[in-house]
This record gives structure tokens, sequence and C-alpha cells, in this order.
């Protein structure tokens, strides 16, 4: 399956190598847990948004403290509006808590004529953390 | 750990976390759109208000598989469609098949939007301030312009931020063309469209966070194997430069649009069909717009745009021999306004708008109100 290498390389990027990978269940989605040499590295979390007419394939992943170590985008599949892909973007949430407001036009910025992807990511995310946070207050996420 | 042990640790751990990106294996259909009620109000006496639905827009799109997809755009203006009624429209804008060969290259064929300027690729109503667009976009640019071509798209490899989008089309119709609308009538909007004056427009444009800037051209013949005008396919050339930018920063955004375009043997047009059609159009608008609620409520995430924009273009910039030009044509349109945001996708409109021009002749002042949204 391609999306198998994608997801390592992305996982291999935020966290560096040697990581083992675990699944946690939570309500009805399945979150990756990360460990290294049994110490724990932090949580990750793959998921679709749609974009303008395509899904757009993401990843977040969280700290052992829930602050955000990066975000990913796995499958960009629109022909434009793939800006949200870089880096100039996404290194926006990087170090944010469940307390920021993730909201765009706030502390999120747009880009111009990518504003449908920039919201759909953007919600992905501000979600994630929140289902983040309350997995957590509920012992899922140790 | 190697990446393949881990890849393979990560598919044999978390399968159900991997199906999101297998999510195109399967076909899919969505639908947007958006559209646009507005309420007009030109000064002086015998034109009373008047309120219309100007556009109701559906999206439809397909995806076959990871690759393959079908999108198109159906509009109907105005409300309803009746014999005999002047206005009202019901258009396919857009119906075309997308082949995603990599990030860089998508193959495209059918019913396209030639990607000049800005509105003509980005017109849903909670992007751009006013209530009506600018009259720029419909005289000099002639939006919603779509003709019926190939080509492809994708991001320029290599290049981070770099996107284009490069197609052949059907020509405009230079019979059609006119003195204060310039190239507008000459659109074939896929219908029964003359193939005589194959055309190549493109555009390349950068973007990134707070910035995007870009530039497009248009160049074929409008001729349309008429012998009066000429059987060449590159006859009567249309020949349109532009440049766009859209800038924002800490609640402020600027944009700006520039376009040229030049009509060669515009006499013989004129000749031929005794209009006074210019050999050259040109103009543009800067824009300049906060966000008020920045200053008055910090935490939300609504908008309050205030904006003002200054249109400056003439349609007879230059013109060939036997025209005189009318200075009626150079306009300079002044629009102040409140665009209300609170979602992003849907915006609450009001301006008022000061249509001058050079002559001083037939100037009035407009008053809009305006309900958009898209999905």
């Amino acid at each position: 399956m391609p999306g198998a290498s994608k997801l390592a390389a992305s996982v291999r990027r935020i966290f560096g190598t040697g990581v083992r990978v675990d699944s946690v269940r939570a309500d009805t989605s399945l979150v990756l847990r990360l460990t290294r040499s049994d110490s724990l590295l932090g949580f990750a979390r793959v998921g679709n948004v749609r974009g303008k007419d395509q899904p757009i394939t993401w990843l977040v992943a969280v700290d052992p403290a829930l602050r955000l170590r990066d975000i990913d985008i796995l499958v960009y599949r629109e022909p434009y509006g793939g800006e949200v892909a870089y880096e100039a973007w996404r290194r926006q949430f990087r170090g944010k808590g469940a307390d920021a407001p993730l909201a765009v036009g706030r502390d999120i910025q747009g880009i111009s004529g990518a504003t449908i992807s920039v919201n759909a990511v953007t919600t992905a995310v501000r979600r994630t953390m929140a289902d983040f946070a309350r997995w957590r207050a509920q012992g899922r996420l140790r | 750990m190697t990446l393949r042990r881990l890849a393979a640790l990560s598919l044999l751990s978390v399968p159900a976390a991997l199906s999101p990106l297998a999510a195109q294996t399967d076909a899919s259909t969505t639908i947007g759109g958006y559209g646009e009620v507005h309420y007009t109000n030109v000064s002086g006496p015998g034109t009373p208000g008047t309120a219309n639905l100007k556009r109701f827009v559906v999206y439809l799109a397909h995806s076959f598989d990871d690759r393959l997809s079908m999108r198109s755009e159906v509009e109907l203006e105005d409300a309803r469609l009746e014999a005999g009624s002047p206005a009202g429209e019901v258009a396919i804008e857009q119906l075309y098949l997308d082949y995603r060969l990599s990030p860089a290259l998508t193959l495209r064929g059918g019913l396209l939007l030639p990607p000049v300027g800005i509105i003509n690729e980005t017109h849903e109503p909670p992007t751009f301030n006013g209530v009506a667009r600018p009259d720029f976009d419909h005289d000099v640019i002639p939006t919603t312009w779509r003709e019926i071509g190939v080509g492809a798209a994708g991001a320029v490899p290599g290049l981070q931020g770099f996107n284009y989008r490069l197609y052949l089309v059907n020509g405009l119709v230079a019979s059609a063309f006119s003195a204060d609308e310039g190239i507008r009538g000459g659109r074939q909007e896929g219908q029964d469209a003359v193939f005589a004056n194959p055309s190549l427009t493109g555009r390349l444009e950068y973007g990134r966070p707070g910035l995007r800037i870009g530039t497009s051209f248009w160049y074929g013949g409008s001729s349309a194997q008429d012998p009066a005008l000429g059987l060449g396919s590159f006859d009567n050339a249309v020949g349109l430069f532009s440049a766009d930018a859209r800038v924002e920063r800490a609640g402020f955004a600027l944009r700006g649009v520039f376009a040229t375009i030049h009509v060669a043997d515009a006499d013989r047009i004129n000749l031929v069909y005794g209009g006074s059609v210019a050999s050259r159009i040109t103009g543009g608008y800067v824009e300049g717009a906060y966000n008020l609620l920045r200053l008055a409520a910090p935490h939300s995430t609504q908008a309050l745009n205030a904006f003002v924009r200054h249109e400056r273009y003439d349609t007879q910039a230059e013109v060939p021999v036997g025209v005189t030009r009318d200075a009626a044509l150079a306009r300079r349109y002044t629009t102040v306004g409140l665009t209300y945001k609170p979602i992003w996708n849907v915006a609450v409109k009001g301006d008022y708008q000061l249509r001058r021009n050079r002559a001083g002749a037939g100037e009035d002042e407009v008053f809009r109100l305006g309900l958009g949204y898209q999905f």
C-alpha cells in the first residue's frame, strides 16, 4: 500500500528513527502511540478532510504533553491549493497546545487562493486537538 | 529500525489508521456551490432600487479513482429563465476531466476557465469585497470567461510555492468585440465554438502564507475565418497580459490587478462591422481592506472588513485609425464598503460606489447590499 511509506516517512521526519509504532483505540478512532526504547515520544492521528472536492489526508502529531509537534499533509489530491503541504504554512502549528484557538485569521495565517484547503486542514487539526484532550481526560492516552 | 520495517510494522499494527490514505480507491461524488443575492440602487431619478437573485451555482464533481476526476459548475442567473425575457441565464461555466499524473502535472480537458487575473478563477462571493464583481472584471477581463480546450495544471517541480496552468482553447470572435466591453462579446462559452483560432492561455503564480502573486496571458487570433477579416489562424490576434497580487498581514488585505489587451488590425474589424473597437484596452484596480474586528473584538473568529477599491480602466486606451476615443469609456470607479463574514464562507456585504469617467458624462453613484455563501 503506497500510503504506508508516506506515513512512515512522516513519522520518521517528525520523531526521528528507531520509532516503535503501536495503536490505541479511542472511541471509533485509531491513535498511533510512538515510543523509542520504552519512552513515550508522543501520539499521532491520520485522517481525511474534504478540500474543494477531494479528500486531503493529514497527520497530526503531538508530544506526551499533547502539544503539537507538527502536522503533515500525507496526500494532497487537487491540482492547486497544495500550499498547505509546505513548511511555511505547517510550521505555524508547532508548539501549540489545546488552549490555542487554531483559527484562520487569528493565530493561523491563511493563504490567498487556497482558503478552502487552509480552512479544512485547520479545522481538522483543531478537532483532533480537542479529541486528544478528551481522550487523555478519559485516560486513554497514557 | 529501517524505513521498510517501520512501514511494515505500521501496516501490521495499525491497518485502520492507514485507510484514509486509501480514500481515493473508491469513487466518490461531491456537491458544492455558491450563491448571491443583490440589492442595487443607482442614484438619480427613474432608477428605483432592485433586488435580484444574482447567481445560484452548483459544483458537481466526481472522482472515478485516485487519478481521474470530473469537475463541473452550472450557474443560474437572475432566479429564472423565461422565453422573451432578457433577464436570466442558465449556463455551464466549467466542465472538464482531470487526470492527475503527479503533483506537477494534471492533464485537463473540457470547458475551462482561462486562468487570467483573480476573479475569473476565484469568484465565490465570500472571496472578494463589494457586492458585485469589479467592473474591470467584466469590461476588461471578461469574467466569467470559459472556453473549450485541453491543458495542464500543477505545482512547478522544484520551485516550492509556484503553480501553473497552461491551456490551448478555442479563440475569441472579433465580430462581437465592442468599444465599451472590449473583447467580452467575443467569448464563445462552449457553444458551437469555432476553433479556427486556437489560442494559448496560461498563468504562473506563487503563494505562501500572506502572499499570492501571479501573471497571466492569452494569445490567439479572433477572425474566426470570417473572409472579410482573414482566414489565418492568427488574424486579429488578441494578446493579453496581466499581473496580480494579494497581500495579507495583521488584519490588512491588499489586492491589485493590472491587465492590458492588444487587438491586432482592429481597424479592419471596425470597417467590416461598423463598431469602434479599440486596438488596446488597459486598466486595473487596487484595493485595501482592514478587519475592524481585530480592534473591536480581537478574540473573534469573525471578520468585518472595511475596504476601499479604486478601478481605473479604458476600453479605448488606444484606437485604430478611423475611431475617435470616447472619453466616457475611461472609467474611474471608487467603491467603499463593508464585508461581514460570520464564518469564512458566508458574507454579508454593503458598498457605495462612485462611477466617474474622463468625460464626466453619465456619472452616477450606486448603493448595494448583498448576501453570499459558498461551500
